[in-house]
């Protein structure tokens, strides 16, 4: 899994390559724990992620909640079968998926 | 002005920390007890006393103060609230909690009499009691008194528009001004007496509504944001959100559940009594709906919503919906995503896998 990050002042996008499961979730959590400070504005750049997994599901739910305390947080460019994913959890109606 | 009003002066001027602390000590103990009792204050005002004031008040009515501690003003409070019944509590906790100087307190609502309208407030002269708050560095903290106004917002309108008219000289305000000025203080009491009457029904509806949930009675609910929002507190989805999370043996994260209120009044729901025979009648359906979905992947974690989502998907396919409506339903749920279209075309061929709907 790759994430490139863009921090842009109080907005940080995080564009997402590859599978996001057990094994590279906790890159992305440590992303989560170390930048999201000062950040009002989180987007997911979910085109090129290929699969999640609950504990990728775990993440950004995480991130989630600190956003709703600080600001907000969009998903972007999901594919078909992560949208799947999303509904079928109930996860589809909580996050904002653009 | 006399040595003893430069002598109350003097020793304004050496205790004005004396006062912010005062200040500092009512302030925070107001603000704590809101949080406590659920009062919320339309607004919390407070000043000490500016020392032009003082001095033109001792150059005013100088015979009346031997020493500094008999004026009362020199720090006021003023608690405003929204509802005359809030007013109630607040009073109750300042007599409660505070050494009142009942000779010197005054309760302005019973003051005027029967034909009487006017101004509203409720003053108490009080102390800060050393069970609340002692500094030993500090000991007149628990001996000056100080000033609490408490008054409703329509109260607060009236008094200041009433100030701002110079209502203490009537020769320069002509009496027809100051009979309009009091007809509004009768609107505004009627007002107030109003609100505090429609907050009352509010409440003892949704009392009646929360105890109609706890005994079942749902077919006497009708369905509102209310009677909604009680129903989802009792978990009415829980049994079905844990049969569907054992598929995989799934955590379940809690999320809101209100949004579904909007989707079932679109359904056309009455009362509370047509979600629960939905829930009867399509539990098993929902079930085997998720089944098929949720078994053919490793998820280990579900939203909430889950059950109520699958059952009113099933529903709307039971009663003859299609492609147009499920699109409708996900646009009420998540705001109109362009993706609606595929979810819902993917919904219809679960829906045939899973025997709920024959055909697409």
């Amino acid at each position: 899994m790759d994430i490139i990050k863009n921090r842009e002042g109080e907005k940080l996008c995080l564009a997402i390559k590859g599978r996001l499961d057990t094994t590279t979730a906790p890159q992305l959590d440590e992303v989560i724990k170390t930048e999201l400070d000062g950040v009002n504005n989180l987007v997911y750049e979910l085109g090129d992620l290929d699969y999640i997994s609950s504990a990728g599901l775990r993440v950004l739910l995480a991130s989630q909640k600190v956003m709703n305390k600080q600001g907000k947080m969009v998903v972007t460019g999901v594919k078909d079968d992560i949208m799947e994913v999303f509904e079928i959890t109930g996860f589809a109606d909580i996050l904002d998926i653009q | 002005m006399d040595v003893r009003c430069r002598s109350i002066l003097e020793e304004f001027d050496n205790n004005i920390e004396v006062f912010k602390k005062m200040q500092k000590t009512v302030l925070d103990f107001l603000e704590k007890s809101f949080d406590e009792t659920g009062v919320i204050p339309e607004g919390l005002e407070s000043r000490i006393k500016d020392r032009n004031s003082l001095a033109e008040k001792l150059e005013r009515k100088g015979d009346k103060y031997e020493s500094m501690t008999d004026v009362t003003d020199l720090l006021g409070v003023r608690v405003i609230t929204y509802y005359t019944t809030d007013i109630s509590k607040v009073a109750a906790l300042v007599e409660k909690e505070f050494e009142i100087d009942w000779d010197n307190s005054v309760d302005k609502r019973k003051s005027l009499a029967s034909d009487q309208m006017g101004y509203m407030s409720i003053h108490y002269i009080c102390r800060i009691p050393k069970s609340m708050h002692t500094d030993e560095t500090c000991p007149k903290l628990n001996e000056y008194r100080f000033e609490i106004q408490l008054r409703t917002a329509l109260q607060h309108v009236w008094a200041t528009v009433n100030h701002d008219t110079g209502y203490k000289s009537e020769i320069e305000v002509p009496k027809i001004y100051i009979r309009q000025i009091t007809r509004l203080a009768g609107l505004l009491e009627i007002a107030d007496e109003e609100f505090a009457k429609i907050i009352g029904e509010i409440t003892d509806y949704r009392r009646r509504v929360e105890s109609l949930v706890e005994s079942g009675n749902f077919d006497e609910l009708s369905l509102d944001g209310d009677s909604f929002n009680s129903y989802i507190r009792i978990g009415p989805f829980d049994s079905l959100n844990e049969k569907i999370a054992a598929i995989n043996k799934a955590e379940i994260r809690d999320v809101s559940l209100f949004p579904f209120y909007e989707v079932f009044v679109k359904l056309g729901f009455s009362t509370i009594g047509d979600i629960e025979r939905m829930k009867e009648k399509l539990f098993d359906k929902a079930y085997q709906f998720m089944r098929i979905q949720i078994g053919a992947t490793d998820i280990d974690i579900v939203a909430s919503n889950v059950g109520i989502r699958a059952l009113c998907i099933v529903w709307i396919l039971d009663n003859g919906g299609d492609k147009n409506d499920l699109v409708e339903f996900l646009d009420i749920l998540n705001g109109g995503k362009t993706s609606n279209e595929s979810t819902a075309e993917r919904i219809l061929k679960i829906a045939k896998k899973a025997h709920i709907r024959e055909r697409d």
